[in-house]
């Protein structure tokens, strides 16, 4: 039982972490883009005052069932993909179930989150919600073609479909996956500017066109709840690349509480540094229509990540 | 008296009853359909077991009834949806005319089924299918002969399989002097060596009714047109009639293919994979531009039954279990839509997606249901429909190495969100109109069935190993050997494994909470709105000003997938169709049908012969 209690006690400490993470990493880009666009721009914290506004409303809106249970949908997703994606590698504190969920397991649920959100967008009724959950779901067929392309050829390559063991050979063998098969990691980094939704792939929120997309019609509570749950999901998103790429974090040998510190380190410098990949390309980039950004998935990004599944083949 | 006759009569005479009692008291019939059913199930699950066998002669042919597991396991997709279909289509029948005349097809349709199932020779099987193919075109018809041609496309289509079966049957007895399928099979019928066309014309019949590309056109509007609680049954059991027999034969190609021949199996499993992996991306992108839910239904049937011969086809273990348990799962879920759509129908008046919107505070227990079905069909976690792609996705991956077919497949499925999503929007979320405002929950006896079903799905994603059992039996009759299975534990053959039981209590548990949290907090400050109550920046929409957004729901992604909607087999048969009007055409200025004609042509006929005489007869 005591060791129950401690796994429970390492999944909220992780929950935490990814949380406060995926929040600060938001307010730095805040920052970021107003210095760059020559505004002042929020301090890097804005994202907590904002969550702690959004949660002491004293009114909310909610629009049905389906409305009012879209946020619980975006966070089951996330914790839920977080509590099968290894944080660190093999260290007990921050234990998972990666062993218990293969890939496949969470490319399906890492789609969760979007669809239950989507529902409840429709329910509220409001037809720019509505229009901007059809975008984004027919972006969402663009992006994942070149994103599950690279995850097959790294499943073909390695023989394995677990998180876990792709971590383990590249921490084995020192090489990481980047470099034994850059195609799969540009295609997937190609992907990832569309999960990310910042510009030109902001089609679906798209803001001054759509007030704010599925989410215009939410707020208070709601909005909040949603607001910590998509924090969760970016860390998660940047957590599986460097996992699956950039040799994760974390040494299995050493788990005492300084290597446990040094990988967190690690972490989140290589999650940083994956993170301001869409940020930049955003800044340099108007948006894409709709169709010019589902053509832009199949072409390149879909090019490169057959020659990585060839590659990965023979 | 034999149990499989006995069944066989029940179902038989309660189609007699079921046209007659109509004439009696009307809106008898449906209830009549459903006992006599629900007797033929009752009777079958609990006094028969798998291995009876029953042989009798008929006409110098020895004929056989018996049950083996492999049909075991699609004898409970039949009977399991045919009677809550029967249940639900007492009220959604009701008022409707002919009742007569449908519910005397629709019994024996199921008896075409379960007859199917029983027989263990080609005769006994040939004839069945016939039954089932008539009986459910005479359905089809059910709302006019001439609605689009509906029902000639269908029967063109079921004779061609029906013939190509035919010849296959007939060329065994030739060739093998058997009509037992066991024999046959034993003999080396499927094996490719000489007579590799017997496998494929019988794959021909078959893939007629699994609605395989190029042969699926006559799906689409036979399946919308057909009253809802028919096509339930439609393409929830009887296009499993086609998995049945491609189950059947595919198993028998591969583990019985010699070395030398194997090049030809090798062939045929790219060949099938390939046409299931098309079939359901085409129908996919097809069901996305529908605005009639029920079409879009009907296009998803496609693209589902293209999955699951995209299993078959792999021949593997893995690839044949995913295969079997998406087809009992499409059963559930595609049954349960279709159902839905029904009670949609008979509530609203209409499923045309453009024209009601909104009806989810109207009919919750209907949405709760369709719900549920959409995200097992969507392939999402943690329903049934995730057991089976899971399997599919690894045993493609880790098993059969055909990767690129996982990327089409992929690509299908993550297509499929779109039309789910449609199909959830288009009549249960968006705008409450005011031309819905009478519309209410659908009567008890339909919503209880749509409730069974939606919550088996529930059942299948916890404890899938309720299904791994039949299935896996099913699998040892067909030849497989330790097929393994876990009661909730996924594993492919590279060891990872994927625990169901710990997914459902994660998800649970996370549910729970946040939604708790989310409905306490600020409970008494929550106000609940209406669908009018919206933000329109600024603007008041006035009164006939309509907010619903329903037409070119997907107008992007079809920009973008353009290429793709240019080709069209529906086209390619009817360029075909009317070349061959053309011929036919010009034979009728042959055949003129007047005798002065005729008269003529025998003239002109001994002319020729006069003239030629030296030439023709010479010696």
């Amino acid at each position: 039982m005591e060791d129950l209690g401690l796994k429970i006690f390492g999944a909220i400490l992780t929950t935490i972490m990814a949380f406060a993470v995926g929040m600060t990493y938001g307010g730095i880009v805040r920052k970021l883009t107003a210095r760059v666009q020559n505004r002042f721009g929020p301090p890097f914290y804005q994202n907590f005052l904002d969550l702690v506004k959004l949660q002491s409303k004293k009114t909310n809106v909610a629009h049905g069932f389906m409305g009012h249970t879209a946020p619980v949908w975006i966070m089951v997703a996330s914790i839920t993909v977080l509590m099968f994606i290894p944080i660190l590698n093999g260290n007990l504190w921050f234990p998972n179930l990666s062993f218990h969920g293969d890939l496949i397991f969470i490319l399906y649920m890492m789609v969760f989150g979007s669809l239950g959100m989507a529902l409840g967008a429709g329910q509220t009724g409001n037809p720019n919600s509505a229009i901007g959950v059809t975008r984004g779901l027919s972006m969402m067929v663009g992006f994942e073609i070149p994103f599950v392309l690279a995850l097959v050829a790294l499943m073909v390559q390695y023989h394995t479909t677990s998180i876990q063991d792709l971590m383990q050979i590249q921490h084995e063998s020192g090489t990481w996956l980047i470099f034994s098969n850059p195609f799969a990691f540009l295609a997937a980094l190609f992907a990832s500017l569309g999960m990310f939704r910042y510009s030109p792939f902001d089609i679906v929120g798209a803001p001054a066109e759509l007030a704010s997309g599925p989410m215009s019609e939410f707020g208070g509570k709601y909005l909040g709840t949603m607001m910590s749950g998509g924090s969760i999901f970016a860390f998660i998103k940047l957590t599986l690349y460097v996992d699956l790429f950039l040799g994760g974090a974390g040494n299995p040998d050493h788990t005492g509480i300084w290597a446990t510190l040094a990988g967190i380190g690690v972490l989140l410098i290589k999650t940083f540094t994956l993170y301001m990949v869409p940020v930049f390309y955003g800044w340099v980039s108007p948006r894409y229509r709709t169709e010019q950004a589902i053509r832009y998935f199949w072409g390149w990004p879909t090019a490169l990540g057959i020659i990585g599944l060839i590659w990965a083949v023979y | 008296m034999n149990l499989f006759f006995i069944i066989l009569l029940i179902l038989f005479s309660s189609a007699i009853l079921a046209f007659i009692s109509n004439r009696i008291v009307r809106g008898s019939s449906g209830i009549i359909a459903f006992i006599g059913i629900t007797a033929a199930s009752i009777l079958f699950f609990t006094r028969l077991s798998i291995g009876n066998t029953y042989s009798f002669t008929l006409g110098g042919i020895q004929m056989q009834f018996g049950l083996n597991s492999f049909t075991y396991l699609f004898a409970i997709i039949v009977l399991g949806l045919g009677v809550l279909a029967s249940l639900y289509s007492i009220q959604y029948m009701k008022g409707k005319e002919r009742l007569g005349y449908f519910y005397f097809n629709f019994v024996l349709t199921i008896l075409g089924m379960v007859g199917i199932i029983f027989s263990q020779d080609f005769i006994t099987f040939f004839i069945f299918w016939e039954i089932m193919t008539w009986s459910s075109y005479l359905i089809v018809i059910y709302n006019g002969y001439s609605s689009s041609k509906v029902g000639i496309k269908y029967m063109i289509f079921s004779a061609l399989g029906a013939y190509a079966m035919l010849t296959a049957i007939v060329s065994i007895k030739g060739i093998y002097g058997t009509f037992m399928i066991k024999d046959a099979i034993a003999a080396g019928a499927f094996n490719f060596t000489d007579h590799f066309y017997i496998p494929i014309l019988l794959l021909i019949g078959f893939a007629v009714k699994a609605a395989l590309m190029p042969l699926h056109v006559w799906a689409p509007k036979s399946y919308s047109m057909s009253p809802m609680s028919f096509t339930a049954i439609f393409s929830g059991a009887m296009s499993k009639m086609g998995i049945l027999g491609m189950g059947l034969v595919l198993t028998s190609i591969y583990s019985h293919a010699s070395p030398e021949v194997s090049v030809y199996s090798l062939i045929l499993k790219q060949v099938l994979g390939w046409l299931g992996g098309i079939t359901a991306v085409m129908a996919t992108i097809y069901a996305l531009i529908q605005t009639d839910a029920k079409k879009l239904l009907a296009y998803s049937s496609i693209a589902q039954l293209g999955y699951i011969v995209v299993g078959l086809s792999t021949g593997t273990k893995l690839g044949v279990m995913a295969a079997l348990f998406l087809a009992v799962v499409h059963a559930i879920f595609k049954g349960t839509l279709f159902m839905v759509a029904g009670a949609v129908e008979r509530q609203a008046g209409t499923t045309d997606m453009t024209k009601v919107s909104g009806l989810i505070r109207k009919m919750p227990y209907t949405f709760f249901a369709a719900l549920l079905s959409i995200i097992a069909l969507a392939g999402v976690p943690p329903l049934g429909g995730f057991v089976g792609k899971w399997m599919l996705y690894e045993s493609l991956i880790t098993e059969s190495n055909n990767y690129f077919l996982v990327i089409v497949v992929f690509f299908s499925s993550t297509a499929a969100f779109l039309y789910s999503y449609r199909f959830l929007f288009g009549l249960f979320l968006g705008q409450e109109e005011k031309e819905t405002e009478h519309v209410k929950e659908a009567p008890l006896t339909m919503v209880i069935p749509m409730l069974i079903l939606a919550l088996l799905l529930i059942v299948t994603g916890l404890y899938p190993g309720i299904l791994f059992e039949p299935i896996a039996h099913g699998m040892e009759y067909l030849g497989y050997s330790h097929v393994n299975w876990d009661m909730s534990v996924l594993t492919n053959i590279w060891g990872e494994q994927t625990n169901m039981s710990y997914i459902f209590s994660l998800i649970g548990i996370v549910f729970v909470v946040v939604f708790i949290f989310i409905t306490l907090k600020g409970y008494k400050g929550t106000r609940n709105v209406g669908t009018k109550e919206i933000s329109t920046s600024g603007e008041i929409p006035l009164e006939h000003e309509n907010l619903t957004y329903q037409m070119d729901f997907f107008k992007p992604f079809e920009r973008a997938a353009a290429p793709l909607y240019k080709r069209s087999m529906n086209k390619i048969w009817n360029d075909i169709g009317n070349a061959l009007e053309a011929v036919f055409n010009f034979t009728r200025k042959i055949y003129t049908g007047n005798g002065q004609t005729y008269a003529l042509f025998v003239i002109i006929f001994l002319v020729i012969l006069l003239i030629f005489k030296d030439s023709l007869f010479a010696n």
